[in-house]
């Protein structure tokens, strides 16, 4: 659905963006993820065609975004980072302008708005000035005013990095409802809403592209090992620590008793799957209370490639 | 066209929410009418008083002509009362967009910026004719004297209209350049007032130099629909400067989105 090919921004001798390619399936949400001044909204910018790139080609369901601006730009909704609001306008009236210049059906519109309003819930606010509105419900505009033509393609840049914890989970809840139906990029800097939302993850740093793959898949490319941790009741950290060291494939062993219970990280080498040997062993002598494979979270990936750079 | 029609509605619904409309037609009816009322009066005084040097010594070399007396002197005063408003209602039309970050929604929408740089001044232009509306009776009354001259009064119009379209894409242009309202304003009144009155500079000796900043004022255009004259040559010289206004709003434009913000 989403096609970006060697996209390169410079101002000057600076450059924002270089060598940016990813694609994008129909369906599929892509986290875009970035330090602060890591060419989020560049990125962002150019693959609406708000920005022309210095080089590169976006293809936005087939249509090339700088041969085929219009037809291109018709399958798009955005939000950027600051709503693009009239004030002065009520929530109807601007939502029935932006279905105006977006091409949306003079038959069509009407429902096209109603149909916003209610995805966005904004229907009890729909006929108040947006100037009067709290920062969440116009954030809530925003997002409204890019869905309002039906869009396949959904680019959100930043979408609740001003909003307070409840604005942002109310508006995290839209766009998890809006998966599926759109292809969504989601451009932020806060990785929680990223592992809740996302399929696949971009990390870029400097204007360059660190990763490319799914969080999951990160976490196993960059840790260098598996563990498993382990809780067990009425056994001491050396009685552990003796249990599961003959285990085939166990590497190493760091076991901590503390009121009875012994909490143990037993490592192994990657792609050794040691869980059931574990439980077994443990669970035939003690009390097994907890076992969980330890992964790396989006934050430590996020850190290790952004720092690494 | 349809996108046109959509963002001037926008931009009127916008004049007309906040206090400007309201405020740019009062004055302009307002100031209108009292430089109407002062030039009805100032020929009454002249035909009594020429009335009174045919009484005494039975002739008169005061000049009593409608056109002359009042309907050219009211549309120069109409151009003057126009270059006070305009600059008012188009600092903000591209500015604006800018500082609300609204232009990246138009230009990420399947607009062309051409058709946002027509849509924007047709909604000022709209606002002008609103303007000039309240002024239409005052030619009812003058017409109750017997003396309606109406093809001097429809092209005063034109002249108006054509002077209003001209500046008003200046502006236009103006502020698309600029990011602050008040900075667009001051270099819209700047430019509006030199290409108003280069001619007044240019009066003293005659040369071809003299000719050509006079050529380059708008109030020696626009002088000539006010007595009436409607000359391909002023038509062609305002539809030309409305053009390369258009045309250089619409490249700056295109050329926001080059800057880096």
């Amino acid at each position: 659905m989403i096609t970006v090919q060697h996209l390169t921004k410079r101002f000057g001798s600076h450059t924002a963006v270089s060598d940016l390619s990813f694609e994008v399936g129909a369906g599929e949400v892509l986290g875009f993820l970035g330090p602060n001044g890591a060419g989020k909204t560049t990125s962002m910018r150019m693959v609406t065609g708000y920005l022309p790139p210095s080089g590169g080609s976006v293809a936005i369901d087939g249509h090339d975004l700088l041969k085929r601006p219009i037809d291109a730009k018709r399958r798009i909704g955005y939000l950027p980072e600051n709503p693009p609001l009239y004030p002065e306008l009520t929530v109807r009236q601007f939502l029935g302008f932006v279905a105006e210049i977006k091409d949306v059906p003079r038959t069509r519109r009407h429902a096209a708005i109603d149909r916003a309003l209610d995805r966005a819930n904004l229907g009890d606010v729909a006929s108040k000035r947006i100037g009067t509105l709290s920062k969440g419900f116009k954030q809530r505009v925003g997002l409204a005013q890019a869905i309002v033509h039906e869009p396949p393609v959904l680019i959100l840049d930043e979408p609740t990095s001003s909003l307070d914890p409840k604005q942002r989970v109310e508006v995290r809840d839209l766009i998890v409802a809006l998966r599926g139906e759109h292809t969504v990029v989601l451009s932020t800097h806060i990785l929680p809403e990223v592992s809740q939302v996302t399929d696949r993850v971009v990390i870029i740093n400097r204007g360059r592209v660190m990763a490319v793959d799914s969080p999951q898949s990160l976490s196993q490319r960059l840790r260098g090992r598996e563990a498993v941790t382990v809780e067990v009741g009425g056994a001491s950290a050396a009685d552990v620590n003796d249990a599961v060291r003959p285990i085939p494939g166990v590497s190493g062993v760091h076991a901590d008793a503390c009121d009875g219970i012994v909490t143990a990280t037993i490592e192994s080498a990657i792609g050794t799957d040691i869980r059931p040997e574990i439980a077994r062993v443990l669970a035939a002598r003690w009390r097994l209370l907890a076992l969980r494979s330890e992964s790396l979270s989006l934050e430590e990936i996020f850190l290790k490639l952004t720092e690494d750079a | 066209m349809r996108h046109i029609l959509a963002i001037a509605r926008r931009e009127l619904r916008s004049y007309f929410v906040s206090p400007t409309a309201y405020a740019a037609l009062t004055t302009y009816a307002l100031l209108s009418g009292f430089f109407f009322s002062n030039q009805v009066t100032y020929y009454i005084r002249q035909a009594s008083l020429a009335d009174q040097q045919l009484n005494a010594i039975g002739r008169s070399a005061l000049q009593l002509d409608v056109p002359t007396t009042v309907l050219e002197e009211f549309f120069k005063q109409e151009g003057f009362i126009l270059l006070l408003v305009l600059p008012l209602l188009t600092m903000g039309l591209l500015t604006d967009e800018r500082r609300k970050g609204t232009l990246e929604l138009l230009l990420t929408s399947p607009i062309r910026p051409l058709e946002l740089t027509l849509g924007k001044f047709v909604a000022a232009l709209t606002l002008v004719g609103a303007m000039c509306l309240p002024t239409l009776p005052f030619f009812y009354f003058l017409a109750q004297g017997g003396a309606w001259e109406p093809g001097v009064v429809a092209a005063g119009y034109a002249g108006l209209l054509l002077l209003a379209a001209t500046e008003i894409a200046i502006g236009l242009f103006i502020s698309s350049l600029c990011e602050n309202v008040l900075v667009s304003a001051l270099c819209t009144y700047g430019v509006l007032v030199a290409l108003n009155f280069v001619d007044t500079s240019a009066s003293v000796a005659r040369s071809i130099w003299v000719d050509f900043i006079q050529f380059l004022s708008f109030f020696f255009h626009y002088g000539e629909f006010a007595r009436g004259v409607v000359a391909l040559r002023d038509i062609t010289y305002f539809a030309g400067f409305l053009a390369l206004a258009l045309f250089l709003t619409q490249r700056s434009i295109e050329a926001v989105r080059f800057k880096r913000s």
